[in-house]
Parts: C-alpha cells; structure tokens; sequence
C-alpha cells in the first residue's frame, strides 16, 4: 500500500475515517486527562501526585495534537472542540469518563488505558497515513512510561496486602469492560484497514488482550472470562458521569467565552 | 541546622515510605549528579517516581536512585579534615612556572 503523505491528500471514505478515528483518539486523551488530573492535590504521596499529574497533562497534550490534526482537515479548532461540543457529541469510551473513585482504580485504569494507547500508537506508527504515523512514533516515548507506570502499581498493589488486593480485582472487575470499549467497533473499520492506516479494532483488542493478560496474572488478578464491553461511546452514548465531566471541564469557558488563561 | 541534622530531623518525623537519593545524567559520558531525593517503596517504583519529579523541567538521560542508608557520609564536626594546613600549590598546575627552556608549541585548551 502506498504512503498517504499529507493530509490534504486523503479523499471520500478514507478521509471520513481518519476524521472518526481522531475524535475518538482524541477524546479519550481528553477526558481520561481530565479525570486523572482530579488527582493533582489528592494522591496517596506526593511523588505519585506529581506523576499523575504529568500524565494527565501527557494526554491533554495529546488530545491537543488530534484535535490539531482534525483541524488541518477541516474541523473546528482545539479550542471549540473541547470547549463547546455537548457531551453527546463526544466520541469517548465509556472507560475514561467513569469517575475516579478510589486510588486503585484510578490507577487499573490507567494501566489498561495505557496499554490500549500503546497498542494502537505502535499500529499506528507503521501505518501509511505518513503524518499521523509520525505524530504516534512521537508520542511513544511518552506512552511507554505511563505502561511502566501503570505496571509497576498494578504489580505492586495487586501483590501487596489481602486490602490492596481486594480492592484492585474490584477495580479490574469494573473497569475492564468498559477498557473493551475502547476498541468497540465502527464503521471506519473496514476503510482503515483497507488503507493500511490503522487494524481492525477487534484485532487491535486481541493485541491488547494479550498485553495486559500476562501483567494481570502477574498481579494475582483475575479477569471474568464473561465480561462484555459497555459500548456505545463511540456512537456518542454516554453515562450521566460524562456529562458531569464536561460540566466543569468547560465551567470557565461557558461563563466567558472570550476568557483567556 | 546543617545537612547532617535537617535529614536526620526528616528521617525522626518521617512517616512515609523510605528515602532514595536520585543521580541525573544529563548527556551521555557526563556525570551523575545528585539532584534531590524521593519517597519510594523499592528501587523500582523509585526510579518511576524519580523521573517525574526530576526530569520535568531538565535533559535527562539517565537516573540512579540509591537507598539513603547505602550512603555512608563524613561527620562536619570533621570538616577541618578538608583544610589544607600548608601550602599545597605543587598540587595545583598553577603552582609550577614554565622554565624558559621549554617551548610551548601546540597549548591544549585549558578547561575552566
């Protein structure tokens, strides 16, 4: 398959695809950045915090970088896009708007969050959409260390006390289904793959599957081999969380437009 | 209070999980210079933590994180161990004249 090598170049099927997969991209970086910087301040020390912290601002980073993208193909820009969409509008699974709970699953989360971004930047990467293939290999350096992250809590926590245990198989019980909704099918799909830009996403899911199993059991953890995903996000079906979430992601803005900060 | 007596004061009132001291090399071949330190549960997690909260702002290429015991320091009540009691220049190139026979022909730039 040749390279696509500029934006501008993508036409008809293809370019409608590339544009649904970037909102998808880059609102879960949005909002999964949003809910991890709830921690900033509130984190069990204070190394942690600041780790959490640089992670959030690592995803706000690349969900500016998408939304960039979709506006060298025509969309609104950055601004409009996080600030004045409604949340019916966003194209987010259903994993990142679940609110942040207790530590533990903030931090499951971002794990299996983490190592979907990996698969599918890596996927990415190789890709012939040349400019986005570009921005993911970019981006990995970033991505590796949030896996590292992620891994070395789950690790920990999952083999630490009975309590930390506990808590960490409740926090994989809840949010690995809605991590399978990262990867819910679309009709971009097809065309996508077609074009060599990015798998198939249920091959992208069989990818991450097998990324996550071996650190999961590793932990002592347990995935229910009858967990479905909670689809719908990327058709703009969201929980009322999500609506909160957007709420007060765009407080400042839908007071004063023309405020700058 | 020195440095002796501050992290010996941290160490009485400290509740937290145990210090590792963090090293940064900022280009390969250059040295590891301290730079702080860091709560952590083992070298692992330290190593994780230390790159956030010391490799935000700065070039990096490399962390060392060392258990804060593994250190073994002199006392400053020993500080006079350090003061040169006499003259101590033939220690130093400055202390030492070109003779006149020698001709300087290709000088090495001199590292300031």
């Amino acid at each position: 398959m040749n390279p696509i090598e500029t934006l501008d170049a993508l036409e008809g099927m293809t370019r409608d695809a590339v544009i649904d997969l970037l909102y998808r991209m880059a609102d879960d970086e949005l909002v999964i950045g949003h809910r991890d910087s709830e921690w900033t301040g509130l984190a069990p020390i204070l190394e942690g915090d600041i780790a959490f912290s640089s992670m959030a601002q690592d995803e706000i980073g690349h969900a500016q970088a998408y939304y960039e993208m979709l506006h060298a193909l025509g969309e609104p820009d950055p601004d409009t896009l996080a600030f004045t969409r409604k949340a019916r509008e966003f194209r987010c699974a259903s994993l990142v708007s679940l609110p942040k709970r207790d530590w533990a699953f903030s931090v499951m989360r971002q794990f299996l969050y983490d190592a979907a971004e990996t698969v599918r930047l890596t996927a990415l990467s190789s890709g012939t959409l040349v400019p986005l293939a570009q921005l993911a290999t970019k981006l990995r350096g970033e991505e590796k260390y949030h896996l590292m992250h992620g891994r070395t809590w789950v690790l920990r926590l999952g083999r630490g006390t009975e309590e930390s245990r506990e808590k960490m198989q409740h926090a994989l019980a809840l949010a690995y289904p809605c991590a399978l909704a990262l990867f819910e099918p679309t009709e971009a799909d097809e065309v996508l793959a077609q074009a060599d830009i990015c798998p198939r996403e249920d091959q992208l899911r069989r990818e991450w599957e097998s990324a996550v199993a071996p650190v999961l059991e590793q932990a002592g953890l347990i995935v229910d081999p009858s967990l479905r995903p909670v689809n719908g996000g990327r058709v703009g079906r969201h929980s009322e969380a999500l609506s909160q979430l957007i709420e007060s992601l765009q407080l400042v803005h839908s007071i004063d437009p023309t405020a700058k900060w | 209070m020195d440095e002796s007596d501050q992290r010996e004061a941290d160490t009485m009132t400290d509740t937290q999980w145990p210090v590792y001291e963090v090293f940064h090399q900022q280009a390969r071949g250059e040295p590891h210079i301290h730079i702080g330190s860091i709560h952590a549960t083992d070298p692992e997690m330290a190593l994780l933590l230390a790159k956030e909260q010391y490799t935000r702002r700065q070039a990096c290429v490399n962390l060392w994180v060392v258990p804060e015991g593994a250190i073994t320091a002199s006392s400053y009540e020993d500080d006079d161990i350090f003061q040169r009691g006499t003259d101590k220049s033939y220690r130093e190139s400055w202390g030492y004249k070109t003779p006149k026979t020698v001709k300087v022909t290709d000088r090495p730039e001199t590292k300031t």
